[in-house]
C-alpha cells in the first residue's frame, strides 16, 4: 500500500512537470499532496502513531484542500494566464527526469545498505526533491513557482515521514505553521501587486 | 489447445463490438443517441458489398498492403496471454516480437498512405511514422518491465506469473508501467489526445488520411486491422495489468475477460471524452510522459524491489 | 521566565505597529532597543542556560551571536529614524517594516539559541519569510521583482537545510530515538552514529542550503540584487543580522560533522569557498555601485569566516565574524548617505561633507572602509591572520600539504585584488568626482558611532579572551 502510494506520488509529481496548464498544475499538486497526506495516515495507522496521524490530516486538509483552493482563487481574483509553458523543452525533459532519478538512485545506494527499513524511499524522496527543484527552473511564474516550492516542501514531508517514521511532533507543527506563514507573505505580495496596478 | 483457438475466435469477433462500444459511450456521454453495438459487423457487410475502386496512380502495393496490415496483427493474436487458466498459449515471444510485428503492420499502413500519391496519404504516413517512432521505445521498456516483474521474459508467461503472484512488493513499478501501457494504447490506436478517427478534418487526420483513397472490401479490411489492433492493446492491458480471473472454469473466465475489455474500452471513451485533441507538436509531450513512466517503472523496479 | 522576557520587546514591537498613532514611531524604536536588555543579562548567565528545556539552551556561542545581532538591530534602528529624509518611504510602510521586523526577531531568537535543529529551523524559516515582506516596503517594481525572487530563492535554501536535518535526523535516530535532533547530543555521540554516509550526505544538503542563503558559489547575484532593490537598513539587516543566524546553524552542523569525518568535511568546504571566493573577487572588481559592492564582499569575508571555522580556528572565525557583522551593517547604513545625491556615484562619494556631523561621518566612513579590506588596526586584520595561521597549521598536518599551501596562496592572491579594488574605489570617493552639499543626520550618526565602539570593545583583551574560550 505504501508502495503504490509514493508511486503515485511520484507519478503526479511529473505529470506536474509536463503540464501546461495552472489549473492542470493545481490539480496535480493536490493530487500529490493527497497522495502524501494519505501515505501518512495509512503508515501512522500501521505503526499507530497518532502524530503521524494527526499530520496526515492536517496534510490533506490544508495541502490537499486549501492551499490549491487558495491559490486558485489569487489566479482568477488576478487573471494569472492559464498557459504556463515550461522552458525546457518536453524533449530535454524527457530526458533529465530518467537522468534525475538514475542519479538519486545511486546516490542513495549507499544507505540502502545501511537503513534496513524503508531505505528506498528515500531515493524517491530526494528524486521528487529534485524533480520539484526542476518544476520550480522550468517556470518563469510566480504562481508555478510557489507550486514547485510547495511540491518540494510535499517531498520534505515525505522524506520526513518514510525515512524517520515521523518527525517530534513539534517540529511537524511548526513546520506547518511555517507554510502558514508563506501563504500568507504570498498573499500580502499579491495584494501589493493589486495595489500598484 | 480449443481453449486457445477459442479465444482468439473469440477476440477477433469482439474487435468490432468494442470500436462501436467506445463510440457508443462517447455518445452517451454527449447526450446523443447511441449508435448500436453491431455497426461495427454492419459497416463490414455494407463494405464487402461495396465496388472496389482503386486509383489509377497506384502501384500493386495497394493491393497487397491491406492484407499484410491485417496479418502481422493476426499472428500477434497468436502470442497474447492466456485468458483462461490451463489453457495453451505460446510462452517465448517477447517484448521486441510484440512490438515489431505491431509496428511491420504499421509499416505497411504508411506505404498504403504513400502509395496513393495523393498529398493527404504522404501527410498521414510521415505523421504516423512520427508518432510511432516516439510509441515503440516506451512500449518496448514498458512490456520489458512488466516481464521482468513478472519474472519471464515472454509476454504470454508473463501474463499467467503475474496472475499467479501478484508483484505486491513492486506496486509502484507496476503502477508506472500501467499509466505508461494506457497513454500507449491510447496513442497507437489513434484515440482522441493523438489522432481523432471520427473526422476527416485535413489538420488532425492522421490514421484516416492514410486510407482516405480506400474503398470496399481493401476498406474492410483495414477497419478490422484497427479494430484488431484494438482488442489486442485492450487484452494486453487486461491480462497484464489486471491479471485476475484466470483460475476460474472456463466460461467464467471468458465473461470476466469480456468485463475486463470492456472495463478498458469504458475507460477510453471516459478518457476521449474529457480531454481534447493535442496539436500534432504536442504529442511528444504525452508520449514523452510515456517513456518516462515506462523508464521510471524499470528504474524503481530494481530500486524499490528487493 | 528568560524566554518570555526574551520575547516580550518583540511583540510589543508586533502590537504597538498596529497603532496610527504619529509617536509610535518612537515606541517602535524604544522597543527595538529593549530587546538589548535581557540578552545582556542573558550574557551574564552561568553557560550553559537552560531557557526552555533542552529546545532552547543558551551556551556562550549563541549569546555572543545573539548579543551581536541585538547591537546590530538598535544600530538599524537608529538609521530608521532618518530614512524618509533620504528616500521616499510613507508611515505605513514604515510601520509594517517594524511589523515584519518582530516576527523577524521572534524566528532570530528561537533559531540562535535553539538546541534543536528543528527548532533552528522554524526559526531560520520564520525569519526568512519575515523578511521577504521588508524588502517590498520600498514601492518599486524591481523591490517588487527581487521580493518575488527572494520568496523563491529563500524558501528552496531554507528547504534543502530541513532536508539535511531530516536526513541528519534520520542517521542518528536509531541510537537517540527522537532526541536525535538535539545539537549537543548529537555531537556527544556522533561517533556512534550507525551510519555516518546518511549523516554527511544530511550536512552536505543542509551546508548547500546554507550556502545558498549566503549568497555562496553558485548563487552570487541574488543575494547583491536583493540589497540593491530594498531600502539599506534591510540590506543592514540582511549582512548583519540575518547571516548570523544561518552561520550559527553552520557552526553547529559543522561541529558535528568534523566529528564524524572532518577530511571530508574540510575539503567540501574548502574547495566550496574557494570557488566562491574566486567568482567574488572578480565580480568585486566589476561592482558598479556601493550596496553591490558590500553585498558582494559581504558574501567573500562570509565565505573567510566559513573556512577559518572548519580550519580549526573558531576563535579566528568568531572575530571576524564579529568584525564583519558590526562593519557591514555601519557600511551598508553610510550608503544611504553616500549615495544620497545621484544613486550609483562612487567618485566624490567621500567629498562635500561640512559641519561637525559632516567630519565625523567622514572619518568613521573612511575607517569603516579600510578595515573591511583589514588593514592593520582593524579586528579583520587579527582574525585573518590567525585565521590563515590555522589554514597553514591544517595543511601541514593533511596529505596533500603542497596543494593545500598553493590553495591558501591562491587565495591570498585573490583577496589582494579585492583589496585592489576597495583601495581604488576609496581614492575614487575622495580625490575623483566634484563636491556637493551631503546631509548627516543624527540618527545615522549615531549608529555608526555605535558600531565604531563596538569594533573598538571587540579588540579589549577581555572580549579575546572571551571569544577564545567559547569553543
Amino acid at each position: 500500500m505504501v508502495d503504490f502510494l509514493i508511486g503515485l506520488f511520484l507519478a503526479s509529481l511529473i505529470v506536474a512537470l509536463f503540464t501546461t496548464r495552472l489549473n492542470g498544475l493545481l490539480l496535480w499538486y493536490a493530487i500529490n499532496s493527497l497522495m502524501l497526506g494519505l501515505l501518512a495516515l495509512s503508515m501512522g495507522s500501521s505503526i499507530d502513531d497518532d502524530a503521524m496521524i494527526l499530520s496526515g490530516v492536517i496534510t490533506i486538509l490544508m495541502k490537499a484542500i486549501a492551499i490549491p483552493f487558495f491559490l486558485k482563487n489569487i489566479s482568477q481574483k488576478f487573471h494569472f494566464s492559464q498557459q504556463i509553458v515550461p522552458k525546457i523543452k518536453v524533449h530535454y525533459a524527457i530526458m533529465l527526469v530518467p537522468v534525475i532519478l538514475v542519479f538519486t538512485f545511486y546516490l542513495s545506494e549507499p544507505i540502502v545498505n545501511m537503513i534496513h527499513t524503508h531505505a528506498n524511499y528515500m531515493a524517491i524522496s530526494i528524486s521528487s526533491l529534485f524533480l520539484a527543484l526542476l518544476l520550480i527552473m522550468e517556470h518563469s511564474g510566480v504562481v508555478p513557482k510557489v507550486i514547485g516550492f510547495l511540491a518540494l516542501e510535499n517531498s520534505l514531508f515525505l522524506l520526513g515521514t518514510t525515512a524517520t517514521k515521523g518527525m517530534p511532533m513539534l517540529i511537524e507543527l511548526g513546520i506547518f505553521f511555517d507554510l502558514l506563514m508563506a501563504i500568507v507573505v504570498i498573499n500580502l505580495l499579491f495584494d501589493k501587486e493589486e495595489m500598484r496596478i | 489447445m480449443i481453449l486457445y483457438l477459442l479465444t482468439i475466435v473469440l477476440l477477433i469477433l469482439i474487435a468490432p463490438i468494442l470500436l462501436s462500444y467506445i463510440k457508443a459511450t462517447k455518445m452517451v456521454l454527449f447526450f446523443k443517441r447511441p449508435v448500436p453495438l453491431l455497426q461495427g459487423y454492419r459497416n463490414f457487410s455494407k463494405l464487402f458489398s461495396k465496388e472496389t475502386i482503386i486509383s489509377e496512380e497506384t502501384s500493386a502495393i495497394t493491393r497487397y498492403a491491406p492484407f499484410l496490415v491485417l496479418s502481422p496483427l493476426l499472428v500477434t493474436m497468436f502470442f497474447l496471454p492466456p485468458i483462461v487458466g490451463g489453457a495453451y498459449y505460446v510462452s517465448f515471444v517477447d517484448a521486441f516480437t510484440i512490438t515489431g510485428l505491431i509496428s511491420l503492420s504499421t509499416f505497411f499502413l504508411m506505404l498504403l498512405g504513400l502509395d496513393s500519391a495523393s498529398a493527404f496519404g504522404g501527410m498521414g504516413s510521415s505523421r504516423e511514422s512520427f508518432i510511432s517512432a516516439l510509441v515503440e521505445p516506451a512500449m518496448i521498456l514498458t512490456i520489458f518491465s512488466v516481464s521482468l516483474m513478472a519474472d519471464n521474459l515472454g509476454i504470454g508467461q508473463a501474463g499467467v506469473n503475474l496472475a499467479e503472484h501478484f508483484p505486491k512488493e513492486h506496486m509502484a513499478s507496476y503502477l508506472f508501467a500501467g499509466i505508461s501501457f494506457f497513454i500507449l494504447l491510447m496513442a497507437e490506436n489513434g484515440r482522441i489526445p493523438v489522432d481523432n478517427t471520427e473526422t476527416h478534418l485535413e489538420l488532425t487526420m492522421v490514421h484516416e488520411a492514410m486510407i482516405l483513397d480506400l474503398t470496399g472490401v481493401y476498406l474492410a479490411i483495414i477497419e478490422t486491422a484497427s479494430s484488431i489492433k484494438f482488442v489486442i492493446f485492450a487484452s494486453l492491458f487486461a491480462s497484464l495489468f489486471m491479471p485476475f480471473g484466470l483460475d476460474f472454469i472456463a466460461p467464467i473466465a471468458f465473461v470476466i475477460f469480456v468485463l475486463k475489455l470492456f472495463f478498458v474500452a469504458t475507460l477510453v471513451a471516459v478518457f476521449e471524452v474529457n480531454t481534447a485533441k493535442l496539436r500534432i507538436f504536442k504529442i511528444p509531450n504525452l508520449l514523452g510522459l510515456a517513456i518516462v513512466f515506462a523508464f521510471l517503472s524499470l528504474i524503481t523496479f530494481y530500486v524499490l524491489g528487493d | 521566565m528568560m524566554l518570555t522576557l526574551l520575547l516580550t520587546p518583540a511583540l510589543f514591537m508586533f502590537l504597538v505597529s498596529f497603532l496610527r498613532n504619529e509617536n509610535a514611531k518612537y515606541l517602535l524604536a524604544l522597543s527595538s532597543f529593549a530587546i538589548l536588555f535581557p540578552i545582556v543579562d542573558l550574557f551574564t548567565f552561568v553557560k550553559p542556560y537552560a531557557i526552555l528545556g533542552t529546545y532552547l539552551v543558551a551556551d556562550k556561542l549563541d549569546t555572543y551571536v545573539l548579543l551581536v545581532s541585538s547591537i546590530v538591530g538598535i544600530g538599524v534602528t537608529l538609521a530608521l529614524f532618518d530614512l524618509d529624509k533620504h528616500v521616499k518611504v510613507s508611515p505605513k510602510a514604515y510601520r509594517k517594516f517594524y511589523r515584519f521586523f518582530a516576527i523577524f526577531w521572534v524566528g532570530l531568537i528561537f533559531s540562535i539559541l535553539s538546541n534543536h535543529m528543528g527548532i533552528y529551523w522554524i526559526g531560520l524559516e520564520l525569519a526568512t519569510l519575515s523578511t521577504v515582506y521588508m524588502i517590498k516596503t520600498n514601492h518599486t517594481p524591481a523591490a517588487h521583482k527581487e521580493a518575488w525572487n527572494y520568496m523563491i530563492v529563500g524558501a528552496i535554501a531554507v528547504s534543502l537545510i530541513l532536508f539535511g536535518i531530516i536526513l541528519m535526523y534520520a542517521s542518528a535516530k536509531p541510537i537517540l530515538g527522537e532526541e536525535a535532533m538535539q545539537f549537543d547530543l548529537l555531537l556527544k555521540h556522533a561517533k556512534e552514529i550507525p551510519s555516518p554516509f546518511l549523516f554527511e550526505i544530511g550536512f552536505a544538503i543542509a551546508t548547500i542550503g546554507m550556502f545558498v542563503k549566503m549568497g555562496f558559489f553558485p548563487m552570487n547575484l541574488w543575494l547583491a540584487n536583493i540589497e540593491r532593490a530594498s531600502f539599506y537598513p534591510v540590506a543592514a539587516l540582511f549582512s548583519g543580522i540575518l547571516e548570523s543566524a544561518v552561520i550559527v546553524g553552520f557552526f553547529r552542523f559543522s561541529q558535528i560533522a568534523m566529528e564524524i569525518n572532518y577530511n571530508n568535511l574540510f575539503i567540501f568546504v574548502f574547495i566550496y569557498t574557494i570557488l566562491t571566493i574566486f567568482i567574488v573577487s572578480f565580480l568585486i572588481f566589476r561592482a558598479k555601485d556601493f550596496m553591490r559592492l558590500f553585498s558582494l564582499s559581504g558574501i567573500e569575508h562570509m565565505a573567510l569566516i566559513v573556512l577559518f571555522w572548519v580550519s580549526g580556528s573558531p576563535f579566528a572565525a568568531l572575530l571576524h565574524f564579529g568584525a564583519h557583522a558590526f562593519l557591514k551593517p555601519a557600511l551598508f547604513l553610510s550608503t544611504g548617505v553616500l549615495e544620497s545625491n545621484g544613486k550609483f556615484r562612487i567618485p566624490g562619494a567621500l567629498r562635500g561633507y561640512k559641519g561637525k556631523r559632516g567630519k565625523i561621518f567622514l572619518l568613521l566612513v573612511s575607517l569603516f572602509l579600510l578595515a573591511i579590506i583589514s588593514l592593520p588596526p582593524s579586528p579583520m586584520f587579527f582574525s585573518e591572520l590567525y585565521g590563515f595561521g590555522a589554514m597553514i597549521n591544517t595543511a601541514k598536518e593533511s596529505n596533500h600539504m603542497l596543494g593545500m599551501i598553493g590553495a591558501v596562496l591562491f587565495l591570498l592572491i585573490l583577496l589582494s585584488i579585492i583589496f585592489y579594488r576597495f583601495v581604488a574605489i576609496y581614492q575614487s570617493m575622495k580625490y575623483e568626482g566634484e563636491d556637493q552639499d551631503k546631509k548627516v543626520y543624527a540618527g545615522e550618526l549615531f549608529a555608526l558611532i555605535i558600531f565604531a565602539i563596538s569594533l573598538a570593545a571587540l579588540m579589549l583583551p577581555d572580549t579575546l579572551h572571551y571569544l577564545k574560550t567559547i569553543i
